[in-house]
């Protein structure tokens, strides 16, 4: 198997704090990996050191190929093949929709203007909020903004999409569309990774779940595996919390 | 929006933009002239109606429409290099870089801590003796002496300038720092470059935030400006003062002086007022 990403001996600290230690994992192309585990397990510093808005102390990153390191440069270059998801959604409040998805592949990718709004509104169209395209953020509902987040990062074109508990701000019953649309998105091939508590979904759509305690990955395997026959103590008193609350 | 084939969409931008620039530049020139016009009729008015010697008061409606003139010109040109002059310091006030940072803190320092009068007094009798040895050097090349460059109204704009422009670098330095991390992330993984993040998320963003307060610093300057009396500039101030020497009468003439800096600051108000709803951000 060829990974498209990979880490290796992965070690980070914030201040005195180990967050995350001797991490190795290798993603194939087209799957989708879940990530669970409490908060404070390192679960989304994780994801964040594989487009380096986390630095790492110790070890190495390979994505599609480029080692990962102090160089702007190749920290840019694969920033344009990872996209993105944030809780928060962190859309730009100050430009509409459509100029929030166009902006990097305009700026970018130099894709011409027109060519960008085309592939922008065949994207919101697709997430079902191309008539919002000329409204601002602040005029959306959560699980429009969320989607819209998605897309912004899909205009790139990415390889991989990191989703870093895209669902957790939002409104209960606006969970299910946006978890519909990252659904589409898993069936289509794309490389993925996301940082969730919505068991339903890893159960769903995982190929593979990663339980992660204390900066350490406990536990790795199949959703069936994880939810039905994990191995661990500490994995099976998360689940225990979490499912039965 | 769709403009003749053979021209591409940024092109036709970019000429409509000079466009509106050029009309802008036009209608401050002309809003120049009708204002201070106006000003000289109504001070005459005034004059007048308070029975100052009515030979004399065209002439000092003029005076005090000159005083007023260079107050805020002044005003103006400071305020103009005191924008650059904080940005400058703001953006290196919060480099990693110490090479950047620690000028721009010292800078800050010195400049707000200490009184505006001083550096007034200090830009006009301190620097000719400070540059006047290197100035010297530049003699051979054609450069007038260096009295004849640092005349008081030249003093009073270094001076004001990097004054005003240490208390805008503390402004656009809080403006930079309120916008929240996550859009500089969300920028970031998107693939932009530092300066990309900068032009298009941050700074836009930044502006709705810095202009209220940096506007009034403007305001502020244009008070200010009235120390440069000290060094002899004839502005507002120094009109007043020559019209009192004249006639004695104090109260009138401090009253007509107050009246023109008050409606100066009104007008800035209510364009800061004006400004800050149109950069409300919708649906926000």
């Amino acid at each position: 198997m060829d990974a498209i990403i990979r880490l290796e001996k992965v070690n980070k600290w914030f201040g005195p704090l180990h967050v995350l230690k001797e991490i190795d994992l290798a993603v194939a192309p087209g799957e989708v990996l879940v990530i669970i585990g409490p908060s404070g397990s390192g679960k989304s510093t994780l994801i964040r050191t594989i487009n380096r808005l986390e630095p790492i102390q110790q070890g190495r990153i390979v994505v599609d190929g480029v080692e990962l390191g102090d160089d702007q440069r190749s920290i840019e270059a694969i920033r344009r093949e990872v996209g993105m998801v944030f809780q928060q959604f962190n859309l730009f409040p100050h430009m509409t929709i459509l100029e929030n998805v166009i902006l990097a592949p305009t700026r970018v990718r130099r894709v011409p203007r027109e060519q960008a709004i085309q592939k922008a509104m065949e994207l919101l169209e697709r997430v079902g909020i191309a008539d919002q395209a000329h409204k601002y953020p602040a005029q959306l509902s959560g699980g429009q903004q969320q989607r819209a987040a998605i897309v912004r990062a899909l205009a790139m074109e990415p390889k991989i999409m990191l989703f870093d508990e895209p669902t957790s701000a939002l409104d209960p019953e606006m969970v299910g569309e946006v978890l519909d649309v990252m659904r589409g998105l898993a069936r289509s091939g794309m490389t993925m990774l996301v940082v969730t508590h919505e068991m339903g979904f890893a159960r769903d759509v995982a190929d593979r779940v990663i339980f992660m305690d204390e900066g350490r990955i406990v536990e790795e395997g199949t959703p069936e595996a994880i939810f039905s026959r994990p191995q661990h103590e500490r994995t099976r008193s998360f689940l225990h919390r979490i499912l039965h609350h | 929006m769709r403009g003749p084939r053979f021209l591409p969409g940024g092109v036709l931008r970019r000429l409509r933009w000079i466009l509106v620039a050029a009309l802008l530049v036009l209608a401050g020139v002309a809003a120049w002239f009708l204002f201070f016009w106006a000003l000289s009729v109504g001070v005459a008015g005034y004059l007048k109606a308070v029975q100052f010697t009515p030979a004399k008061v065209a002439f000092y409606a003029d005076s005090i429409r000159k005083g007023a003139e260079v107050t805020l010109k002044l005003t103006v040109i400071s305020s103009t290099a005191g924008l650059v002059l904080g940005l400058l310091a703001g953006i290196s006030k919060l480099s990693r870089n110490p090479l950047f940072r620690l000028p721009a803190t010292f800078y800050v320092w010195l400049v707000r801590g200490t009184p505006l009068l001083v550096q007034i007094l200090f830009a006009y009798n301190g620097l000719p003796y400070l540059l006047g040895p290197l100035w010297d050097r530049l003699q051979p090349l054609g450069v007038p002496p260096i009295q004849d460059v640092l005349t008081d109204y030249w003093a009073a704009f270094i001076a004001l300038s990097f004054n005003v422009g240490a208390y805008n670098a503390e402004v656009i330095r809080a403006g930079i720092l309120a916008i929240p991390k996550g859009q500089w992330e969300a920028a970031q993984s998107l693939g932009l470059s530092q300066a990309q993040v900068m032009r298009h998320v941050v700074v836009p963003q930044a502006i709705r935030i810095v202009v209220p307060p940096l506007v009034n610093n403007v305001v502020a300057l244009l008070k200010d400006s009235s120390l440069a009396y000290t060094i002899g500039l004839f502005e507002l101030v120094m009109a007043g003062q020559r019209i009192i020497s004249a006639t004695f009468r104090p109260v009138p003439v401090y009253l007509a002086v107050a009246g023109v800096y008050l409606l100066l600051t009104t007008v800035m108000t209510f364009f800061t007022n004006w400004l800050e709803r149109r950069l409300q951000l919708r649906g926000a």
